[in-house]
């Protein structure tokens, strides 16, 4: 192909033509602030890692939450689910760090996209592990609450209990959902490009021109 | 980071700095994004550095870690100009294309690759360093077929653009 040859000769006899950074300059240079993305990811994953785990413990874990958890019958098991949830989320931490570490510039493009990838899906299993134990928790809570005796009593005459039961279960998925899809929306911010790029690289088919 | 280390880094960097220009070249249209790009690239190698134990030589780290800030790593900065839409630029190929200098055919030519996608300028660029599909496939992480493959395509791509 001619073009391609005349570029390839152009390319070659660039040298002369191509700007010139002192060694001041990039001294300079290499300690200003970088604008990559892994930096983003690291600093959103964490937010990510820290919100739920903070919201859960400031809205579930305090004085007043625990008694109307003894009120019903569930402070131990409240206890024994936020003990299991702290190791939990300790273990993905544990496996977000290690998995953020091996992401190297200096790996090849495909290592270091398949790295990435990897250290955001520990987070998006952790907002699942997060999305699914808030959906449980609130339904066994929602059981033994409708179930006690006080609610039973606070409650007029004839209720519908099916229609209670509806509305909290339909309340709890547009929540999880509406999480889910704010999730998706960092998320897809932060790894569309990346992921289209990575695709590109690995596949072989025929591709569109 | 010790102050001889990044001595010698400088001293490497400066030595060796139209590797990063040239990719500079390929993904940048102009000369603000050039030295954003050349920036953060510098940032990169300064990080990657005192991991890099000379397993390989220092060039060919270098194209890895610019290829990987350029395609994955980089976010490009305000200043960056928005890219025009592919077709205005078939449209301006289209009515540019006879004339035969050569100069103006170089402009061409590095127009329709700077609207080639990240993966397609590597590829290109790798090309034009004259890199065989061994080297290309062990800088890229790919299979040496898969390298014949994509840049065939990326070559008929631009012929397209080229020749319409």
């Amino acid at each position: 192909m001619d073009q391609l040859e005349l570029l390839k000769k152009d390319w070659k006899n660039q040298e002369s033509s191509l700007p010139k950074v002192s060694k001041e300059e990039i001294s300079r240079l290499i300690h200003k602030r970088s604008s990559s993305i892994v930096k983003w990811i690291f600093i959103i994953s964490v937010l990510e890692f820290i919100i739920p785990y903070l919201t859960l413990l400031f809205t579930g874990y305090d004085n007043k939450s625990m008694s109307s958890y003894e009120k019903i019958g569930l402070s131990n098991f409240m206890t024994i689910f936020y003990v299991i949830t702290s190791i939990i989320i300790l273990y993905f931490i544990f496996l977000f760090y290690k998995n953020y570490r091996s992401i190297s510039a200096s790996s090849n493009p495909k290592k270091l996209m398949q790295n990435i990838i990897k250290t955001r899906n520990i987070v998006k299993y952790y907002i699942w592990f997060n999305l699914i134990a808030l959906f449980v928790v609130s339904l066994i809570v929602m059981y033994k609450m409708f179930n006690s005796q006080v609610f039973m009593d606070s409650l007029p005459e004839n209720t519908n209990m099916v229609m209670i039961w509806l509305v909290s279960i339909v309340v709890i998925v547009i929540l999880v959902v509406f999480l889910w899809l704010f999730y998706r929306l960092i998320y897809g911010t932060l790894l569309t490009k990346l992921k289209h790029n990575y695709k590109e690289l690995v596949s072989n088919g025929v591709d569109k021109l | 980071m010790t102050k001889e280390l990044e001595h010698k880094f400088v001293n490497d960097l400066e030595q060796h700095q139209n590797i990063v220009h040239k990719v500079c070249k390929i993904y940048t249209n102009n000369k603000d994004a050039h030295n954003d790009l050349f920036q953060e690239i510098s940032i990169q190698l300064w990080k990657a550095y005192p991991k890099f134990r000379g397993e390989a030589k220092f060039s060919t780290w270098m194209y890895r870690v610019a290829l990987n800030t350029a395609i994955t790593l980089y976010r490009k900065s305000k200043r960056t100009i928005k890219t025009q839409d592919f077709d205005s630029v078939l449209y301006k190929i289209e009515s540019s294309v006879y004339d035969d200098t050569e100069e103006e055919q170089l402009k061409i030519l590095y127009k329709a690759i700077y609207h080639l996608s990240d993966i397609e300028k590597a590829l290109i660029f790798l090309y034009l360093e004259d890199k065989n599909y061994k080297e290309i496939a062990q800088t890229m992480g790919i299979t040496e077929v898969n390298a014949r493959v994509k840049m065939n395509r990326v070559k008929n791509k631009l012929k397209k653009i080229l020749n319409p």
